[in-house]
């Protein structure tokens, strides 16, 4: 098929996402909770920071020179999701080893970002739980949780993530919760889920597609992360979170699927 | 500059078009192009030169030669020029207004053999396109309902109430005409007010639409009232071709005038115009255009600002003409080194993120994503199951332009309904 792409005039016209601005809106999204968590654990974390920012971009730049593609910073928002999720206590040669995974085979083996199927920083705070005894991910705190929820409403907003992903994981982790614990243990749910909710769980390439399948990728997405979650009372571990977002994610295809083929047989049934 | 980067900030609009119909310049040439006809390989029945009327018979399908297609002026025809595979590229008609003008014929309309020989002998039978596929009818088909698009599909397209006003018996006759070629009913599709198609008869049925977005569009009118597939096929029809086919019936002449709205940044008075169907558009626009910002090249579109394309002929299609600023032409000086791998335009599509505006922007009941994802593989049977049969091309701009991957799906969806037909 030749001329795949818009004809130029076209091109000019389009007010809507283009990938640049994905990324963008991602950044800021994100700045609340990098900020945050920068004056919370102060010096040692710009390390933690710039080795994961240094490490992502340095694959994305050595993947678009080999394709011959322009540079591009698409692998910031991974950095960023994963220095918030990293303690400042792993060492910076593992942090470096775990990103460097994570960006490559979370997503530039795919072609970038956008062609993959995870996302990339679950992928690299995976690889770092499983690869390194002793490196845990941070427990997020009440402020990081607090300064996420602009950047979730800016995504909302713009439609870069679901909120029917985010309303039926919630409601599952509430309903669990309730039947465990009751009332006084939500509070803590949320604050400690929210973070791998808004930028891991509901990330709009790494999530099911379709309507009914966002519901539930969700659904799926809240029962793995009670399934693995090992911490003691109400909160939530960010290592459940984050297994818990790889594997609904390697589901979301399969919900797609499915869900279009109820979808083709109820077209079927309505128009003969 | 937060404009550029971040979406919704961008605020310049053109301005909307006067709703009054003034005369266009008088154009001395006119076309019918081939663009207007894809796939259609003449026969032709004049050559260079020739001396020829208006409505008479200037080409004819190949394949049916009853569709025949016939000139909107009398003149010399001026040149021909022929595509690929045989089929036309344009055929330039220049007008001479010294010359007699046939008499009027009126022609016997009364039942649906008379209108179907009388619009195919005349030349309009173009104005019907099917759904599912958006191609010019069979002679001898029929369809199940004929559609009829009496809406405006943007903000700056001519407003069809302005267009129709005091032409209602001739506007009536023409879909009394319609009406005989199906056996089903025929809607009348139409914004918010009174009832254009009242009293008409109860196959002819009045249905209205919001006059925002996409509901202007036959496509989203068919897909709520009727939708086609496999099995069942219809017809839809522009507004002033019915006004065209009722003043043939009316007074015998052949009509093929347009009014047309000429808008876009680059517009010196938005405004509707009179002319007539594949006029030059350079001898049209004349003194209509006013300098760009920063000497841009002016971009002559015949259709919206989506959905248009670059052409210097009005297309068949078209009630609208767009003066934008072109694209700024890239010098590509030739580089070498490590930059140069960088600095390699893409050809490819960028990655399609499904964001909560593919949702908006496809007033279809499908579930986008897999859908667009089945049209950039060129799944046809894919497409074909998640409803691509009840779209044309023009339902998919608006997609296209929201999705971050920049790909055009229009013309992918060209190349799935294709491979269909030919199937089909």
């Amino acid at each position: 098929m030749t001329g795949r792409l818009l004809d130029s005039h076209l091109m000019q016209q389009r007010r809507g996402w283009t990938p640049a601005r994905v990324t963008l809106a991602q950044s800021i999204a994100l700045a609340g909770p990098v900020g945050v968590s920068l004056a919370e654990r102060g010096a040692v974390q710009i390390a933690v920071l710039m080795t994961a920012l240094v490490a992502c971009l340095a694959w994305e730049l050595a993947f678009d020179l080999i394709r011959g593609r322009s540079p591009s910073l698409h692998t910031v928002t991974a950095a960023l999701i994963f220095a918030i999720l990293v303690p400042a206590t792993v060492p910076l040669w593992q942090i470096a080893l775990a990103a460097s995974f994570g960006v490559v085979f979370g997503e530039l083996v795919f072609g970038g970002r956008g062609y993959g199927i995870v996302s990339a920083a679950a992928a690299a705070a995976g690889f770092l739980v499983f690869s390194f005894t002793g490196a845990s991910l941070s427990v997020t705190s009440e402020a990081v949780a607090l300064a996420t929820l602009p950047g979730a409403v800016l995504l909302l907003w713009g439609g870069l993530i679901s909120w029917r992903v985010l309303a039926s994981v919630a409601a599952v982790l509430m309903a669990v919760e309730l039947a465990r614990q009751g009332l006084s243990g939500l509070p803590m749910v949320l604050t400690t889920a929210v973070f791998g909710l808004v930028f891991l769980v509901a990330d709009p390439v790494a999530s099911a597609s379709t309507q009914w399948g966002r519901w539930v990728y969700g659904l799926l997405a809240g029962l793995l992360i009670m399934l693995f979650d090992t911490l003691a009372g109400s909160a939530i571990g960010p290592a459940a979170l984050v297994f818990a977002s790889l594997l609904a994610s390697l589901f979301a295809p399969l919900i797609d699927h499915l869900t279009v083929a109820v979808i083709v047989r109820r077209r079927g049934r309505v128009h003969g | 500059m937060v404009a550029y980067v971040l979406p919704w900030f961008r605020t310049e609009h053109a301005r909307l078009p006067e709703q009054t119909i003034h005369d266009g310049a008088p154009v001395g040439r006119i076309a019918l192009l081939g663009a207007d006809l894809p796939g259609l390989r003449p026969k032709l029945l004049c050559e260079q030169g020739s001396r020829i009327k208006r409505g008479q018979a200037v080409f004819h399908d190949r394949a049916h030669p009853e569709v025949v297609f016939a000139s909107p002026v009398s003149g010399v025809v001026e040149s021909i020029t022929l595509g690929p595979r045989r089929s036309l590229s344009a055929l330039v008609i220049r007008s001479e207004t010294g010359q007699h003008e046939p008499d009027p014929v009126i022609m016997a309309m009364s039942t649906a053999a008379d209108v179907r020989a009388a619009l195919l002998a005349k030349g309009f039978w173009a104005a019907f396109l099917t759904r599912p596929f958006g191609r010019i009818p069979e002679p001898d088909a029929v369809p199940d309902a004929i559609f009829v698009t009496v809406t405006a599909d943007n903000p700056h397209a001519p407003d069809p109430r302005m267009v129709l006003a005091g032409q209602h018996d001739v506007f009536a006759a023409g879909l009394k005409a319609v009406a005989l070629l199906t056996e089903g009913t025929v809607h009348v599709c139409q914004a918010h007010g009174a009832d254009i198609a009242a009293g008409l008869g109860d196959r002819i049925r009045g249905a209205f639409f919001p006059s925002d977005g996409s509901c202007g569009l036959a496509g989203t009118h068919i897909h709520r009232l009727y939708p086609v597939g496999q099995g069942r096929s219809v017809w839809s029809i522009g507004y002033q071709d019915v006004l065209s086919i009722g003043r043939l019936i009316e007074t015998g002449v052949h009509d093929f005038s347009r009014v047309v709205a000429i808008a876009g940044p680059r517009a010196k008075r938005p405004r509707l115009l009179r002319t007539i169907a594949g006029a030059s558009l350079q001898e049209l626009i004349g003194e209509e255009s006013q300098p760009g910002n920063h000497g841009a090249p002016l971009c002559v579109l015949s259709g919206s600002e989506t959905n248009g394309r670059k052409a210097s002929w009005l297309g068949r299609y078209h009630h609208q003409i767009t003066l934008l600023d072109d694209a700024p032409r890239h010098v590509n000086a030739p580089e070498r080194g490590m930059m140069a791998r960088f600095r390699r335009a893409s050809q490819i599509p960028a990655p399609l993120v499904p964001t909560g505006a593919l949702e908006r922007a496809l007033s279809f009941d499908v579930p986008v994503v897999p859908f667009l994802r089945a049209l950039s593989v060129g799944d046809a049977e894919t497409a074909s199951r998640l409803g691509c049969l009840e779209m044309v091309e023009e339902d998919l701009a608006a997609v296209s332009l929201a999705c971050t991957s920049g790909a055009d799906y229009r013309r992918m969806l060209r190349h799935v309904l294709d491979e269909l037909a030919e199937d089909a």
